[in-house]
């Protein structure tokens, strides 16, 4: 059974439905991304998940428990905020133990368990700094450390790098994915940089307008994006919109206009009606040569050569719209040349 | 490369202050100080030894510290309230708060002498409603005083508390209660020791202005004295400019205690503030 589970939930925001019978569950342990451009209600589901706001309909399961009108403070989930939010007037060792005094602990036990976490966020020795003699990773830390300390059922974390530069950015989410998997707790992390969620998370949310479009291993969006948006999202470019589906052993028949396009077929998850076949600009081919007209195969004209350093981008214009392909060689093909486009079969995904 | 010509632009600053105000002061101080040619503190020694005089100093305290107290309770949901708000409501709800500082002291202070009045409005609606069966004494009383600061200087307290309440981020709530604080809980620990800085400016405004208001407590204070209608008594009835000048010196003195002590509580109570 999962830990958490989100149950035809809708949030409005001013009257205006930000998620609408949202659907979305999570198992002990994991560390579940949301995944998706400012706008698609990852946020608002974290902070629904949280507390912060109220759900207008559905149910919100936690633990076997119904916590949909739990108040924010008896959900023992600790948060981590994009802007970390640490108390300015409090000191770090303060910010940390903030959680422990409410919970009325002995002092001698709130002090063994700051200084403990500040040693796993490896700020130990920081205790008496405040929040504005800090950098912006270590502010970060201290607000992990607050949030960890109270031993939280679930850790939430918004846009938690977000304020940090680049190269602290991936020593940080080494760093969480590091805490998280040693303390084995159940974590929700939203962001709008794929490169991070994909890089720490066991699975991923790729939302887009309050839906979640794919919730996969990170490996599994990569290589089997189940819908059109989210194989743009991660650099599918290229897609051919067939007509006819027709499975058989291992293989997918599909139709485009008058002509034969063959698949394989795969591991994915994706519809059994899907009709879409993507491809990203490096798994497409070019060839001058006219003399097998074998399957996926379509006639174009180059448009646009781009130089890319190591291979040339060439825009491809067909009868069936443009495509943009990647190819190393020596020597370009020019605008205005006619060119056969190979859509190799192995290579081909279908969405819906 | 140090601009000390930059200085010379305090110059006139420095000067008018010096003229107006420094000089003046010391003067004023100094001339307690010196009675018939020698030195002595035969001025102040005689005030703290009057009654009549420990009485006024006491009743002008009193109102002073009842008004910054309720300026405080009275302000302090309505700068939450306010801050609370988008800018441009922001401004239009401020403008309001400010109102009252808009009006002459005079004009004010003679409604208010209409509304606390022997056949005021509150004592014309107590009866009408049974509560009190003769009219309640409230004009000309120390608590007719503390209606008309308060009326004066919430707008001070309010605009300090404001500034401070509009820069606290809400996630700092957010997260408070996220630690398990109740809104309540969330409230002490976090939004009052951070409006702490307001408070304290606030407070001292409306205590000093209390201290020094002439024409509120003139008006409605009736026989009550406080210091500074003392102070005018004193100088201009009694033509006794020594004694103005004492009074006037405790008053500079009260002052400056009472910023010292706000100062050393604010930063008791928000070290870092």
């Amino acid at each position: 059974m999962s830990l958490l589970t989100l149950d035809h939930i809708s949030v409005a925001y001013d009257n205006q439905l930000i998620l609408k019978d949202f659907n979305l569950s999570i198992e002990q342990g994991q560390l579940v991304s949301l995944l998706g451009p400012s706008g698609c209600g990852k946020t608002t589901t974290l902070r629904l998940i949280a507390g912060f706001l109220v759900a207008k309909d559905g149910k919100f399961m936690f633990g076997g428990k119904d916590y949909t009108r739990v108040p924010v403070n008896k959900r023992n989930f600790g948060f981590v905020f994009q802007s970390y939010a640490l108390f300015p007037h409090l000191s770090v060792f303060e910010n940390v133990a903030f959680g422990l005094r409410l919970r009325k602990m002995k002092e001698d036990e709130v002090k063994r368990r700051v200084l403990r976490i500040l040693e796993v966020v490896s700020l130990a020795g920081f205790e008496k700094r405040f929040p504005r003699e800090l950098s912006g990773g270590q502010r970060q830390r201290v607000a992990i450390a607050r949030a960890l300390v109270i031993e939280p059922d679930l850790l939430l974390f918004d846009e938690p790098l977000s304020n940090l530069d680049a190269n602290l950015r991936v020593s940080m989410r080494v760093e969480i994915r590091r805490i998280q998997q040693e303390l084995g707790i159940t974590t929700v992390y939203v962001s709008h940089d794929q490169e991070e969620c994909f890089s720490i998370s066991d699975r991923v949310a790729i939302m887009n307008q309050g839906n979640i479009e794919q919730l996969d291993a990170p490996s599994t969006i990569f290589r089997y994006p189940a819908t059109e948006y989210v194989a743009r999202f991660i650099g599918f470019q290229n897609f051919l919109h067939f007509s006819e589906r027709q499975d058989t052993d291992g293989e997918i028949e599909l139709t485009l206009g008058s002509q034969k396009f063959k698949a394989i077929k795969h591991q994915g998850t994706s519809h059994p009606d899907a009709r879409k076949g993507a491809f990203r600009p490096d798994d497409l081919a070019l060839t001058e040569q006219e003399n097998r007209l074998t399957d996926n195969v379509l006639p174009g004209i180059i448009k646009v050569s781009t130089y890319l350093g190591r291979s040339y981008q060439y825009a491809v214009e067909t009868e069936y719209g443009e495509f943009t392909v990647n190819q190393e060689m020596d020597t370009p093909y020019l605008s205005g040349q006619r060119i056969n486009l190979i859509f190799p079969k192995e290579k081909m995904v279908l969405v819906e | 490369m140090k601009k000390t010509y930059l200085y010379w632009l305090l110059l006139p600053g420095l000067l008018f202050l010096a003229v107006f105000m420094i000089i003046p002061i010391v003067l004023t101080i100094g001339s307690t100080l010196f009675k018939e040619g020698s030195f002595t503190f035969a001025g102040y020694l005689q005030f703290f030894k009057d009654p009549y005089f420990l009485k006024i100093l006491l009743t002008t305290l009193e109102v002073s510290v009842a008004s910054t107290l309720l300026s405080v309770l009275l302000g302090f949901p309505v700068a939450y309230y306010i801050s609370q708000k988008a800018p441009r409501r922001k401004g239009v709800l401020l403008a309001l708060a400010i109102f009252p500082l808009l009006t002459s002291p005079v004009v004010r202070s003679f409604s208010w002498m209409v509304i606390l009045g022997r056949k005021g409005l509150i004592n014309n609606a107590l009866i009408w409603l049974g509560i009190v069966d003769k009219p309640l004494e409230i004009l000309y009383t120390p608590v007719a005083m503390m209606i008309g600061m308060l009326h004066l200087f919430l707008p001070m307290m309010i605009i300090s508390l404001v500034g401070v309440l509009e820069n606290i981020d809400s996630d700092l709530i957010t997260a408070a209660q996220s630690l398990g604080a109740s809104r309540v809980k969330a409230f002490r620990k976090v939004v009052f020791p951070l409006a702490m800085p307001g408070l304290i400016i606030g407070g001292i405004l409306v205590f000093v202005g209390s201290l020094t208001a002439y024409t509120t407590p003139a008006l409605l204070g009736g026989k009550q004295r406080v210091i500074s209608t003392f102070l005018y008594q004193n100088a201009m009835t009694l033509n006794d400019w020594f004694s103005a000048s004492v009074i006037a010196t405790i008053m500079i003195a009260i002052t400056f205690v009472v910023v010292g002590l706000m100062n050393k509580l604010s930063n008791k109570l928000n070290p870092k503030g």
